[in-house]
């Protein structure tokens, strides 16, 4: 029996859309100060039940209390009044204007009815040092990095003396070391009595930092649970109902073939000296910390920012693609990390979507379903891998985040490229569809194709890859094989002989 | 569940989509049978020929229109292309009939030009196109004042007026069959192949909706959004020729155009934003206009007051266009 | 706007150098240099000087209020219009009478107030493309105007003409005024609430909405002071001017140029960063290059073509050096 009421208590919440049932009686509940971690796979309702919490949206059925007392919001400003903060996923500050102002957005303090600056500037700094951040209050948030408008979005949630702080997938734009100071303050922040709502897929995360673990399925609570008694594997079994153990597919048991691309001494802006080879039938994983040129290196190997100096060769021939079209002519292809920019046409087809490439390189006056375009080759493509949709005439805006993924790898798979890049193949998507990813990855370098793999997420470059390459401050810092372990990694990383603490797996 | 879910959510999609298209026709049918209560000749072949022979400028310039909105812009320089395709017209012919046909061509290469330049200047310069046309408007209206002197000829040979007035007699079935419908039917064919029959369309579809995947795809965006707007020109040369056929040359033939396309355009189902449309769609809006403003001229509206009429509609059919796409997400 | 900006772009993202001192730099070189080289030297001295600033009045107030609508994410493409009506409708109703000037102006700002609300409410709250409602606007405003009036209407009396006309010395009343509204909007925008929000509005009205920002409020509010700077430009023509008519507006082209100055000077035109200096600093340009045109000659017409090419030319320098996706 608990003594002191809880923190928060959401009970029988049950929340419909047209033709959704998108929560069915979810009950949860916090003491204070608990982190209490929320998981499930994309669909499952995490993110209409926290905006329900956050007064974005208002339920069905069910209540919420705070502190015992029952709360009803009508609009996100009295969630905020009441001390419930909501860091969502999308970065919400603004980008011209300095961090004292996006702090107090909304708050702005005054003085006989003009701004209060000073106030402003002064607050800001003592929020921000309370969060263990020496970020100067005037700074533009544009000047700041990922990391930093985090920090900054979360003093702009303590700056209403939130009691209650929702975050949502807080460390998918961050590297571990970035990652691994977030969970410190997330722990600084609960000691001081902040309830913390945590969601993620990374169940490494989860084991670091959560008291309690409450799994969503398909709009309901499946599991409630302390820490103790939810190892990884169970959770997994849990959200998704198959074991961990399947998770990565089995590295390649054959040895690579010729190489298919080799770049030597490549630089620009943000690279230098970047010399490696990619050999067909290989995934070859690329880590590093934020900042490293991981994703720079991406860019320049198709083109986007393409190499300034140093050599290219693809599948034998030199080649240095200075637009992303050359790069596609020349046998590359690239899954853009950030898919909602980059990469999905929301509002067209699925099908439109899977034949974009075709189209841009087809004949402008050829018919748009003639040949490898038409619904019947595109659909054959979908199906083989496991695109679920209602019909492939939907926009592809209604698919969930793993299917939007494949249906980019169906896009890239169309002209058959000899190398692929997969940039963060699996942020935002759940547990079962990454595992899917990781098959058809497999799949490929099986079949011949060479495969760079380029993500934040250590365990899965781990896991997948046959070989490691880490990169460090826009340079190839050194190699390992796949497999090798996380502490080694980072520290090649790193470059220093310790390791952040805050990293358990 | 995930799939009822998706199914349940897209047949909303669909029928809202339907809706959407259909709406543009019934309500042009339910404006054009008042306007047939009002003035009964419009029901009878010859009048709805008639009726589509002063429609089809509109039209083939909402056509036109509809690519670059598709492709996220606008184009606001077409009414001032027709200006001074009138204006050109009458200042090459010098009201000699045999030179109609290379003035015709002059005004198709001056219309590729202009296009070429809006398309230039959004897709290299990448201006806004609104800012961008905007200042094509200036300077081709500032042409044509210079062009003409500021006081135009006031005459167009036949043959070149043939276009817009030109009407066969003793045609089976429907009496009379204007030319200008004609050359509506095959600018609105060209247009429906162009944007759904060919990749072209496809790529304006991926243009307007995300451009940025669109290039990482391969696709070359610069020229789409060129092709755009020379087609958005080309039309308003067209619509200009048979506008010339309508009327005298005057400094305001073109003026308001480009907006009543684009209204016209947002009233048969265009999207502002980009990624959505069909040609169906922007004509249907077109004659929905059209019709509007017969009944409004028969209930005796004074024409400066079109202008705010104009206006009102413009804005209605936008806001009403946002309101349904909210309900149908 | 069709191209949404990343939300908070990549600290890759290089600013260009500020716009206003480069404006200001380059306004300068090229009077100097026009004047020079044409041989209109009494151009620099005082009184040539003084016109220059006079010539800035006119675009300078309306500029003022595109300033803030453009800065809360809008625009506004009606004040043209706008000023045709306050210019004919001030006139007419003074009459040529000194005991109706107060009445006169009140009503006419009044009026522009309305429009301002009819503006913004339809913005926000019938969730109409900022171009395409005010464009609406303005044809409605535009038919009901010509529709009442075809050419000057009343006229204004002496004591209004003074608003034009008088001198502080050698400073003119008019110009003093407009770096006096300039100074009141620049602390509006720096020192007040309504001037964050604007910027939070319009860098990001979802995240303004969410910290409990009244954004529709907010639109109107922007578009309100857009429209009163159009009345009040419309109120300076026609005592300028000495009579009000209906296309006072359309012929300055105010609604094109407001806004290309706006770009120029610096304001963002998805919204969310920018200052009025900038845009004065525009305005300059703007009269400079008005200036060297008469200084060379440039006949009525062709000058419309090259207005039109100016403004097409100092956006896309703006917006190439900062290289939007947007349509």
């Amino acid at each position: 029996m608990e003594q002191a009421a809880l923190a928060l208590e959401m009970l029988d919440i049950t929340k419909t859309f047209p033709g959704v049932q998108a929560l069915d009686a979810v009950s949860f509940g916090c003491a204070r100060g608990e982190v209490h971690a929320l998981c499930g796979e994309n669909g499952a309702g995490k993110s209409t039940l926290i905006k329900i919490l956050g007064g974005v949206y208002r339920p069905d059925g069910g209540t919420i209390r705070l502190d015992g007392r029952e709360v009803a919001f009508s609009h996100p400003i009295a969630a905020r009044r009441a001390g419930v903060s909501i860091i969502y996923q999308e970065l919400s500050l603004l980008p011209h204007r300095s961090v004292a102002e996006n702090v107090f957005l909304g708050l702005e303090p005054t003085r006989f009815g003009v701004l209060d600056r000073r106030a402003m500037r002064d607050n800001a700094s003592r929020l921000l040092r309370r969060l263990g951040s020496s970020i100067a209050p005037d700074t533009l948030a544009s000047d700041l990095s990922i990391a930093h408008q985090q920090i900054v979005e979360i003093a702009k949630a303590l700056a209403i003396e939130a009691r209650i702080l929702v975050m949502d997938e807080p460390t998918a734009a961050l590297d571990r070391v970035e990652a691994a100071r977030l969970l410190d303050l997330v722990r600084r922040l609960s000691a001081e009595g902040v309830t913390i709502v945590y969601i993620s897929h990374r169940m490494s995360e989860i084991q670091a930092i959560a008291d309690r673990v409450t799994v969503l399925k398909d709009g309901r609570t499946v599991m409630t649970a302390p820490l103790a008694e939810a190892p990884t594997d169970r959770l997994v079994r849990a959200m998704v109902g198959r074991d961990l153990a399947d998770f990565y597919p089995p590295h390649a048991s054959e040895p690579p073939g010729p190489a298919a691309l080799a770049v030597r001494d490549g630089a620009n802006r943000q690279l230098r000296g970047v010399s490696f080879e990619l050999r067909a039938g290989e995934i070859v994983g690329v880590a590093g910390l934020e900042g490293s040129g991981k994703d720079a290196l991406a860019r320049a190997l198709i083109g986007d920012e393409p190499f300034e100096s140093g050599t290219m060769e693809i599948g034998g021939g030199t080649a240095k693609p200075g637009h992303p079209r050359a790069a596609i002519e020349a046998g590359l292809g690239r899954l853009s990390d950030d898919r909602k920019r980059e990469g999905l046409l929301m509002q067209q087809s699925v099908r439109d979507n899977a034949t974009l490439i075709e189209r841009a390189f087809a004949p402008a006056f050829r018919s748009p379903i003639a040949g490898s375009m038409s619904p019947q080759s595109t659909d054959q493509r979908l199906i083989k891998l496991d695109v679920r949709a209602a019909s492939f005439d939907q926009e592809a805006q209604f698919l969930s985040g793993g299917n939007q993924q494949k249906a980019l790898i169906a896009r890239w798979l169309a002209r058959d490229p000899e190398i692929l890049i997969f940039c963060e193949p699996t942020r935002g998507v759940d547990v079962a569809a990454k595992a899917a990813i990781y098959r058809i990855m497999r799949d490929l370098a099986k079949r011949g194709r060479a495969i760079l793999m380029i993500s934040s997420d250590l365990p899965e470059i781990i896991g997948v890859s046959d070989r490691i390459l880490i990169m460090r401050e826009g340079t190839l810092a050194g190699e390992l094989p796949g497999g090798a372990a996380e502490e080694d990694v980072m520290a090649i990383a790193v470059a220093h002989d310790r390791v952040p603490d805050a990293m358990a797996s | 569940m995930t799939v009822a879910i998706e199914r349940s959510r897209e047949r909303a999609r669909a029928v809202a989509l339907v809706r959407r298209v259909n709406f543009a026709v019934i309500v042009f049918l339910a404006l054009y049978i008042a306007v047939g209560l009002l003035q009964p000749n419009y029901l009878e072949p010859a009048g709805a020929m008639n009726f589509l022979r002063r429609a089809a400028p509109l039209a083939i310039l909402a056509s036109g229109q509809l690519f670059v909105l598709i492709s996220g812009g606008f184009d606001l320089s077409v009414g001032s292309l027709v200006t001074l395709t009138v204006i050109g017209g009458s200042m090459l012919t010098a009201n000699d009939p045999s030179k109609t046909w290379e003035t015709i061509a002059v005004l198709y290469a001056i219309g590729l030009f202009v296009g070429l330049i809006n398309g230039a200047v959004v897709a290299y310069l990448k201006t806004p196109s609104i800012i961008a046309t905007l200042g094509t408007l200036l300077s081709v209206n500032g042409a044509a004042m210079m062009w003409s002197g500021g006081s135009p000829r006031g005459y167009l040979p036949d043959n070149f007026r043939m276009f817009g007035r030109l009407v066969f007699h003793d045609v089976p079935v429907i009496g009379i069959f204007p030319l200008a419908v004609a050359v509506l039917v095959v600018v609105c064919l060209l247009a429906h192949w162009a944007l759904h029959g060919a990749v072209f369309g496809r790529r304006v579809f991926a243009v307007g909706d995300n451009p940025r995947a669109a290039e990482l795809a391969g696709v070359r965006v610069e020229f789409v959004r060129v092709g755009v707007f020379v087609i958005s020109a080309l039309s308003a040369v067209t619509a200009g020729v048979l506008l010339g056929g309508f009327g005298g040359v005057s400094v305001d033939v073109g003026r308001g155009l480009e907006l009543q396309a684009i209204a016209a355009c947002v009233v048969g189902g265009v999207q502002l934003l980009g990624g959505r449309g069909a040609v169906v769609g922007a004509v249907a809006g077109a004659l929905t206009l059209t019709t509007l403003f017969t009944l409004l001229t028969l209930l005796g509206l004074p024409q400066p007051l079109k202008d705010t009429a104009q206006g009102i509609i413009l804005i209605a059919a936008v806001a009403i266009g946002a309101w349904r796409r909210r309900r149908a997400v | 706007m069709s191209d949404q900006q990343a939300l908070v772009p990549p600290p890759a993202w290089r600013r260009p150098p500020a716009a206003p001192p480069l404006l200001l730099a380059g306004s300068i070189a090229l009077y100097v240099g026009v004047a020079l080289w044409t041989g209109e030297t009494r151009m620099l001295e005082t009184d040539g000087v003084i016109g220059l600033l006079q010539r800035m009045v006119g675009l300078g107030i309306v500029a003022l209020g595109q300033t803030f609508a453009i800065i809360a994410g809008s625009i506004d493409l009606s004040v043209a219009n706008l000023i045709s009506v306050a210019a004919v409708l001030a006139s007419f109703i003074m009459q040529g009478r000194a005991d109706m000037m107060l009445v006169a102006v009140l009503i006419v700002l009044a009026i522009s107030a309305l429009v301002g609300v009819v503006n913004g409410a339809i913005i926000s709250r019938l969730k109409v493309n900022p171009f395409i409602a005010t464009l609406g606007v303005g044809l409605i405003l535009q038919g009901l105007l010509s529709a009442s009036f075809t050419d000057f209407a009343g006229s204004v009396p002496k004591e209004f003409q003074l608003v034009a006309y008088s001198t502080f010395g050698v400073v003119p009343y008019s110009v003093a005024a407009l770096f006096a509204l300039a100074g009141v909007a620049s602390f509006v925008l720096w020192a007040t609430r309504f001037g964050a929000h604007l910027y939070a509005v319009g860098g990001n009205a979802e995240g303004a909405r969410l910290a409990g920002i009244r954004t529709d409020l907010v639109t109107i509010g922007a578009h309100v002071v857009c429209s009163l700077s159009a009345g009040l430009t419309g109120l300076y023509l026609a005592s300028r001017l000495r009579s009000g008519a209906p296309w006072v507006g359309r012929d300055g082209v105010y609604d094109l140029e407001s806004i290309a100055v706006v770009v120029i000077g610096g304001t963002l035109l998805a919204g969310g960063r920018g200052g009025v200096w900038g845009t004065l600093a525009g305005v300059l340009l703007f009269a400079t290059l008005d200036a060297a045109f008469n200084m060379l000659g440039v006949s009525a017409y062709p000058k419309l073509v090259l207005r039109g090419a100016i403004v097409i030319l100092a956006v896309a320098i703006y917006t190439f050096r900062t290289r939007g996706l947007t349509a």
